[in-house]
This record gives C-alpha cells, structure tokens and sequence, in this order.
C-alpha cells in the first residue's frame, strides 16, 4: 500500500552544520496496518509525516502508494490525511464546516458535504457541537473533530502526528480505545507518530522506532 | 535558489506577485529618489556644496532640531508608554479594551487636524491659556507635543503587545527561582520585549525626523524641521539645487534607523506565542492608581487635542459652520473623496501582492518600509523632479497617494500571515485542496481582518494627506487639508474659525472611513477572544 524507498533528509539550523535527519530510510505499511513510529523530539518523525504526505520534498528517495510512484504528487492529489499535534482546524469555519472541508474540495456540493459532515459528527458524538466555533472546544472535542474531518474523506493513508500530545493523561487514555475503533472501520494504512511508548504498544501492531535517521524494528 | 519558509522552491506566480510592487517601487520611490541625487549633484563636486548643510548656521540647525526634537520625543513616548503598556498588558479592568481602540485613534487623526488640535488646546487664544496658562507659541513644546500626541500610542501598541508575548511559563521559572516580580521584569520580561521597543521608536524617530503638517503649523520659525526647510526652498525660493542636498542629507541621516527598523521588524515576525500571561484585576492601591493615571495619560495625550478642536469649532458659532456648505469646500472634498478612493484600490492591490510575496523573500518585507523611510515630502519632490510632463497629473497624484498608503496593508498582511500556523495550509493540502484552493477557502478569509485594518489606515492616511498635495497638486485640486491649510494662512479670526470647523469636518470623514473599513474585523479568527 505505502511504500518508502531509501527516503534521505538532511536538516541545517541557520549558522550550523547540516546533519542528516532521515538517512536512507525505508518502510512499507499495508492497508488497514496501523504502525507506530516512536522516536525522540527533534528526531525527524514530523519530517517524515510531511514528506509522506507531500508537504516537503526528500532530498532523495522516492514515495509509492498502491505501486505507483507519487514521490512528485502533490499534497492535495495524494488522498492521504494529516492530523496534527495541534489539530490545525480552521477558526474561521464552524465545527461542521471543517469536517466538510475535504469533502468540498473533492467536488462534493456544499449542503451535501455539510449533510455528510454531520453524520460523521453524529458518529463522534459531536453532533450537538456542529455550528459552534471550533476554538470553543475542549481539546477533546477539538481532537475528536480533527480526527471526523481526517477520516471523512476516505484518504488511502492517515498520517497521525502525536496526536494526544497536547492533551492529559485520563483524556488520552479515553480516546486512545475511541480512535482506534475508529480508525480500525476504514480500510486505510496508518502511519501514528508518537514519543509515548505505551500510546505506541496501543495503538501499533507493529512498532518502529527512529533513530539516527533510520527505522528499526521494535515489535 | 531562494526558497520559503515552506521549504519549496519559489513559482511563477511569487514571481508575478513580487513584480508588481516592485516596479511601483521602482518608478514611484527609488528612481524619483535617485533624481533627486542627481539633481543635488549638480551642484558641483565641490566639497563646499556637499558640506553647506554642516557649515550654514541656520541650515546646521535645521538638521540638528530636527534629530534632537525626534530623539527627545523618543525619550518623553518611552517614559511615558512602557508604564502605560505594562498596565494594559498584565491588568483587568473595565474599559480596558476600550482604551485599546482609543489607542488607535491619533493614527486616525491626519496631521493637519493634529496640529490644529494642539494649538486650539496650547496656541495663541488656546484653551489652555483662556485658564490662565502661558501660550506655547514660539517655544519648542508645540512640536513636541504634536509629536507625542501621534507617537504615544505607536509605542504603548508595540510594547502591549509585547508585553502579551512573553512566555508566562518563563517568568514562572523566574519567580520560582528566587526572583522578585521586579527582577522577573528586568531580567526576564525586559529582554524579550526590547527589540519590539526598539522598532518602535525607530519608528517614531523616523515619523518625527522627517515630519512635515505637524512642524510645518507648530514649529514656526524658530522651530521647523528639515523638511520645512526643503519645501521652503521649492516652493518658495526655487533653490532646487540646494533643497536636493539637504533631501540627501536627510535621507542619509534616516536611513540607518530605517535599516535597523527594518532588520528589527523581521526579527519579531514569529508566530504568536500561545503561552501567554494572564491578565489579572488590580489587587493594591498602586495598582488602581496605575490604572487611572494611564487613563489620564491617555486622555491628556491622544484625547485634548481633538476634543480641543471640537470645543473650539462649536464655540466659534453657526456662522462659522456655514463654510461646509461653501462650494469650496464641497468641492474640496469631492476631491479628497476621488483621490482617496483611487488611491486605496490601488494600495490594496499592491499591499496585497507586496505581502503575499514578502512571505518567500525576506528582502521584499524590508523594501515594504521604504516608503515609510523617504518622508513625503521628498517624494513629491522627486516625483515633481523626475516626471516634469506630469506635474499636476491624477495619475500622478494618486500613485503618490497609494505610495504613501501602501505600506499599512503589506505590513497588516504580512504580519497575519507571519502569525498564520504554516499547518492550516498544510492541512487544507493535506484534504485535497489545490494551492489555490487552499488560498481560497482557508488562507484568505483568515486575512480578511488584517486586510480591512490595513485598508482602514490606508484610507484614513490617504484621506488626511497634505504634504503630497500641497506639492503635486493644481489649485482647482484642493482638498480638505489644503483648504484647512489655506485658511490658517489667511489673517482674521473669521479664516481661523473656518479652519477649525473644516477640522472637524476632515476628522469626522478620515474617523468615518476608518470606522466603516476596520468595524468589521473585529471578529478575528486568528486571534479569536477567549470570551467570545
């Protein structure tokens, strides 16, 4: 399903030297696989979500998905879906609006993307929160309406990144088993980066864990 | 190859964004600029020429005021705004964000309604001496007051915000390491927020150094700037040769605080940090008195002025109001209306390109404050240099205009989009929306507030220019501040009352303006209030 060949980035802070940050790596997740990619901060694991999901370019190295070659494709033709640390939803548009976002963009009618938002909504038990604003929101609730808006559109990969980072320990706990029910009812590969090993044991059937820019097997 | 903060290389498009104001910049600041080198260069190669600024009395003077009213208006805007933005910054009160907006105010306020307000209040027949108090005519403090009235809230804005932007987690470390909330400030809070000061008042330094309405009206004789002194010297004694040596001057003489404004300003353009302080209500007695003293601060500086006009222009009778209805005036401000309105249009197209491109080039943000570097004075007076055919053209006009104006919306922008998280786009790109797209329906909305606050300075400077006017416009082309202008210079209590009551007039439409652009970005999605 996703595929990585001999991925290479170097990282330079302004005044210093270059160093590597992803040397050579190489992974492959099936579809409906979830793996976890651990590592420590600053090791490059956003560096390569992004470099997954087309928003930065390898130096070298190239990115398949379903065999074809999508290393040039840019991020929005890619069908792949992005949750970030701090979930990135839009503020100026209402919780049902940033879950429809995707769907308008893959041409869908607005009344018919709001519909369908508000299923998915339903779903996460957001529904009663659907015309509020999205800054209004817990940071469970917000994480919940990031994760509806990353699945609603079907992407072929969801790419996690620390997703409960910002939230606490009983919340993460909760929505850790929530996600991944979730998740596990959309046929899709999973790549869930994490510095939290219990989080990583959770949610990854298999582990990896990144050091010096290469991945090597946990579990 | 350049590249942006986004890491991919630059695209046609950036390229086609930056062109335009580039070329604008070119053909409407650098080259008329560079012909007024050449212009003073054509005084000979003779150091005598060069150096009769420095060996002239009077001329040495003139440069010498100028820096030395600029530095003391630095001086008197720090001691009195850091106080006043620490109190806005760290306490809760009623009114607080009330007196926020107020702060906008005198950025509202053109310069000639500026300089009216502070005679009414402390000139010949001003309120001040009708208490009892001494007239300020012929002392220095008119200047210098005028100069506070404007440059006050400059620096209260920039060191509130500031101040609101450090880290509270690391004055929390300081406290907990032993520090007293003084030694947190000076040791923590005061380093953070010194480079923010330090734009600020190279911002002021340069607004004041290369001032004209304000010394122009206040300074008088004894007391004017430089730049008095050039239009002097055009205008009035054709001495072009020696009016281009001393703009080289000035310009020499700002461009280094410009240079540090600029590289300071591209320093600070991080984003917001989410950390923040928490406000808290006054707990002690000095904290309550800190409150009302800022107010009172405020009232004194940014209000009595303008509140000084308007007592005068209503105790100046009916019959003074009766110039409104003068098809002078209803001309004048037709003509204030049009060249305004042309000139936005044009200002927001190129703030708009000015800032979208700025995002890939870092040196673009610098040029951006060009403008603000080369006072308007000199820039009629290398437009009227380098397009003799054009003197007294509309095009020419508004293009000096929107020159002028340009600047608010680019910086207005790029600052939103310095403090936009780079992963909203990422996002919408990571959904399936194109760049365009994501431009669209993500990155441009979120601008709108920035964009309209941008517009409404840009309106409220284009609707209260004078400096411009006064050199590049026909006479049939007055408008409001050049009537306001033309009043003040004729004699009788009659000219002068029409002059005050034509003050109002021009604040009220320069305040409308900015009320009917900047109204509707309260409400901003960037920067959402916590109660909202």
């Amino acid at each position: 399903m996703l595929e990585l060949r001999n991925i290479v980035k170097h990282w330079q802070a302004p005044g210093a030297a270059p160093r590597v940050l992803l040397d050579d790596l190489n992974l492959q997740v099936s579809s409906g696989e979830t793996v976890a990619i651990l590592g420590p901060s600053g090791g490059g694991k956003s560096t390569l979500l992004k470099i997954i999901a087309g928003l930065e370019l390898a130096d070298s190295g190239r990115v398949f998905c379903e065999g074809q070659d999508i290393s040039a494709l840019p991020a929005h033709l890619r069908r792949f879906a992005l949750m970030f640390q701090d979930f990135a939803l839009f503020p100026h548009l209402n919780v049902q609006d940033n879950v429809a976002f995707g769907l308008v963009e893959q041409g869908q009618s607005r009344s018919q993307a709001r519909a369908q938002a508000l299923a998915v909504l339903q779903r996460f038990g957001m529904a009663d929160h659907a015309v509020g604003r999205v800054w209004q929101l817990s940071g469970g609730e917000q994480q919940r309406v990031a994760l509806a808006r990353a699945l609603i559109t079907r992407p072929r990969v969801l790419l996690l990144d620390e997703p409960f980072s910002a939230l606490d320990a009983p919340l993460r706990a909760s929505l850790r088993a929530e996600f991944a029910a979730h998740i596990a009812s959309w046929p899709m590969a999973v790549v869930w980066v994490t510095h939290d090993e219990a989080e990583a044991r959770a949610v990854g059937a298999r582990g990896l864990e990144l050091q010096a820019g290469v991945l090597q097997q946990r579990w | 190859m350049a590249k942006s903060r986004f890491g991919f290389p630059p695209r046609a498009g950036d390229w086609a964004l930056a062109c335009l104001p580039l070329v604008f910049l070119l053909a409407a600041l650098i080259a008329p600029a560079l012909r007024l080198l050449a212009e003073a260069a054509d005084v000979g190669s003779s150091d005598a020429a060069w150096l009769a600024p420095l060996q002239d009395p009077y001329l040495r003077w003139r440069l010498l005021w100028s820096g030395l009213q600029a530095g003391i208006t630095c001086g008197l805007v720090l001691l009195l705004g850091l106080p006043m933005a620490w109190v806005l910054a760290r306490l809760e009160f009623a009114g607080r964000s009330g007196l926020l907006r107020a702060l906008m105010l005198p950025f509202v306020v053109p310069t000639l309604v500026a300089a009216m307000g502070v005679l009414a209040l402390a000139g010949p027949q001003g309120l001040w001496q009708r208490w009892g108090g001494a007239s300020w005519q012929g002392t220095p403090y008119l200047l210098l007051y005028g100069n506070v009235f404007f440059n006050l809230c400059v620096l209260v804005r920039a060191a509130t915000e500031a101040l609101e932007q450090v880290s509270a987690s690391r004055v929390a470390a300081a406290r907990t390491l032993g520090a007293t909330p003084w030694r947190a400030f000076w040791r923590i809070e005061w380093p953070a927020i010194a480079p923010w000061l330090m734009s600020a008042l190279c911002l002021v330094f340069l607004y004041c150094f290369a001032g004209f309405g304000l010394a122009l009206v206040l300074g008088g004789p004894g007391y004017a700037t430089v730049e008095v002194e050039i239009y002097t010297l055009v205008a009035y004694e054709l001495q072009i040769n020696q009016a281009g040596v001393l703009a080289v001057w000035t310009l020499c003489l700002t461009a280094p605080c410009a240079l540090a404004y600029a590289i300071l300003e591209r320093r600070l353009a991080t984003p917001l940090r989410a950390d923040r302080i928490a406000r808290h209500k006054p707990q002690s007695t000095g904290q309550w008195l800190a409150v009302c003293l800022t107010v009172l601060m405020l009232g004194l500086v940014c209000a009595a002025p303008v509140l000084a006009i308007v007592a005068r222009a209503v105790g100046a009778g009916a019959a003074a109001w009766a110039v409104l209805l003068e098809p002078d005036t209803l001309h004048a401000l037709w003509n204030t209306l049009r060249f305004s309105a042309s000139a936005l249009v044009l200002a927001t197209v190129l703030g708009v390109c000015h800032a979208m491109a700025a995002q890939r080039w870092a040196l673009l943000r610098a040029i951006a404050f060009l403008p603000f570097v080369v006072s308007p004075v000199l820039v009629a007076f290398g437009l009227l240099l380098l397009y003799p055919a054009w003197a007294a053209s509309a095009p020419l006009l508004v293009a000096a205009y929107a020159l002028l104006a340009y600047p608010f919306i680019a910086k207005s922008l790029a600052s939103a989009l310095d403090g936009m998280p780079a992963h909203y786009m990422h996002a919408a790109a990571s959904l399936g929306a194109s760049p365009w797209r994501a431009f669209w329906r993500v990155r441009w909305p979120l601008l709108q507030p920035a964009l309209r606050r941008g517009m409404a300075f840009a309106a409220a400077t284009a609707v209260g220019e004078f400096a411009v006017t006064l050199f590049l416009s026909r006479p049939e082309w007055a408008t409001l501040t050049t009537l306001i202008y033309e009043h003040l210079g004729r004699p009788g209590q009659t000219h002068y009352a029409s002059a005050l009551v034509l003050s109002c007039a021009l604040m009220a439409l320069a305040f409308g303006a900015f009320m009917l652009m900047e109204w509707p970005a309260r409400d901003d999605p960037l920067n959402p209030s916590p109660h909202a």
